[in-house]
């Protein structure tokens, strides 16, 4: 069950992933979403700041550097807002699953090494849903910094933290950052009951434990249609050349 | 001065000690003639040798634009406006309203914490949640409170814009196109929670029932004596 603040149950199942940059863990996220799909479940996906009506926004003030740490959380707040009223309640209201990349486990993590409140920002999140099961990618900093800096990617002003002001080098401004949101991170698990995936393992097994955490919670979800045209194509022996296969992602 | 006090919760990167300008606020529902006064207290204050600035919600560089798109959209619902308008607010209290008052002036702000907080309790909002929200606002030096009943505002108000504003009107939460009565409904109710926070947050009432004239004597004679330490002896 996923369960509204009030303690109240949805009939959807919410999961979720969280992890430092380079745990990999929206890899395992795709690659659930996809099974998922394929065992004929419905399934809503949704990601970190991506809600329409906020996210040009969020997008202006990085660009422009306006956010501070505060404005930096709130309008990150109103992304989940708008998403958990538009998408995710409704979807679990109606028996889907929902799958989502980044949650408010997020904004703890990041929030707090930023300097905010951790009490503050907790209760900032009190509107979000409790997820089903929130699967939390472990990795050493060590090995989450390698598979991100390897070729000396360009790092982007927020995401090195360099609004922080530990360090004026991009790098190693993003290794301290990182090491901060990551002691967060340790300090959820007991607090949040985070399910702990060993990250550095391999992405197959990795999977597999996914799965069979997820498979329990299955029973009852909603099914989609069987699709409505396959039979006309079998019967009439077409192609469906004009038909539109714009599903998946 | 303005005293660094917050309510109840920290502000990251926030002076460690009082500031030289003064916070006032000039608070209530729609159409009581608060830009009206703001304009002339800041005249006002100006002729008489302060430095005097203004802001006003929705009025941020970050946000101001998102919310009149969403606005227009239709597509908010009540809970992504109140974060929004959050936003909104702390991105004009550090980077209007924190700088004025290092500076020294006086920073007349026209609606504060107080009317998003009314707007989100009249929607149904978690009283915690939403105080707990705005907890790092400042505590200003004076509030006030233009209080005015909707009888006396509807004139007012359709004489300056013809017609019920869709959100003014808590159209978008109460529903049907009764845009009076809903106006008349929701108007009531944010005068409701105003009421209920002006001890609590020492709001001085103000009756805004009157013509701008005498609001504005009334306005001048408190203001004047919060600003008199500032003048050099």
């Amino acid at each position: 069950m996923a369960h509204l603040p009030d303690g109240a149950p949805l009939p959807g199942k919410l999961f979720i992933v969280e992890g430092i940059d380079g745990s990999g863990k929206s890899t395992q996220l795709d690659i659930l979403y996809k099974w998922l799909l394929g065992e004929g479940h419905v399934v809503v996906f949704t990601e970190w700041n991506s809600s329409p009506v906020v996210r040009q926004t969020t997008k202006k003030g990085k660009d422009r550097r306006l956010l501070t740490p505060m404005s930096f959380s709130l309008i990150h707040a109103a992304d989940l807002a708008d998403r958990m009223e538009r998408q995710i309640v409704p979807a679990l209201k109606a028996g889907a699953i929902v799958l989502a990349d980044r949650y408010i486990y997020t904004a703890f993590a990041r929030d707090a090494a930023r300097g905010i409140d951790r009490a503050w920002v907790r209760n900032l999140y009190k509107f979000a849903v409790i997820p089903t099961v929130a699967f939390y990618f472990q990795v050493p900093l060590a090995e989450s910094l390698e598979r991100i800096l390897t070729g000396r990617p360009e790092l982007k002003y927020y995401e090195a933290g360099l609004d922080v002001g530990l360090s004026p080098d991009p790098y190693e401004s993003f290794r301290l950052f990182q090491g901060r949101i990551l002691e967060e991170y340790e300090h959820m698990i007991d607090e949040f009951n985070l399910c702990v995936i060993d990250a550095t393992d391999t992405l197959v097994s990795q999977q597999q434990k996914v799965r069979a955490i997820v498979e329990p919670h299955l029973t009852g979800v909603l099914q989609t249609e069987p699709i409505a045209w396959r039979e006309v194509l079998d019967r009439e022996s077409l192609h469906g050349r004009y038909l539109n296969f714009g599903s998946g992602r | 001065m303005t005293k660094m006090q917050t309510y109840g919760y920290p502000l990251p990167g926030m002076p460690d000690h009082d500031l030289p300008g003064k916070l006032i606020v000039i608070e209530g529902t729609d159409g009581v003639g608060r830009s009206t006064q703001v304009a002339l207290l800041r005249e006002w204050l100006e002729q008489n040798g302060y430095g005097a600035m203004q802001t006003g919600l929705a009025r941020s560089a970050l946000a101001s634009r998102g919310i009149t798109k969403a606005k227009q959209g239709n597509a908010l619902s009540p809970l992504t406006m109140d974060l929004f308008y959050a936003t909104d607010f702390v991105d004009r209290l550090e980077k209007e309203i924190i700088p004025a008052l290092r500076a020294g002036f006086v920073m007349l702000t026209d609606r504060y914490i107080y009317a998003p907080i009314a707007r989100a309790l009249a929607r149904g909002a978690d009283p915690e949640w939403i105080f707990n929200v705005y907890g790092f606002a400042i505590v200003p030096d004076a509030v006030f409170y233009l209080r005015a009943s909707v009888g006396s505002i509807i004139p007012r108000v359709l004489a300056a814009r013809a017609e019920f504003d869709y959100w003014e009107s808590g159209t978008d939460f109460l529903g049907g196109t009764d845009f009076f009565q809903n106006y008349r409904t929701y108007q009531n109710s944010v005068i409701e929670q105003f009421d209920a926070m002006s001890q609590r947050f020492k709001f001085r009432i103000i009756d805004a029932n009157r013509e701008v004239y005498p609001v504005f004597v009334d306005l001048k004679a408190q203001i004047s004596e919060i600003v008199a330490d500032m003048r050099p002896r």
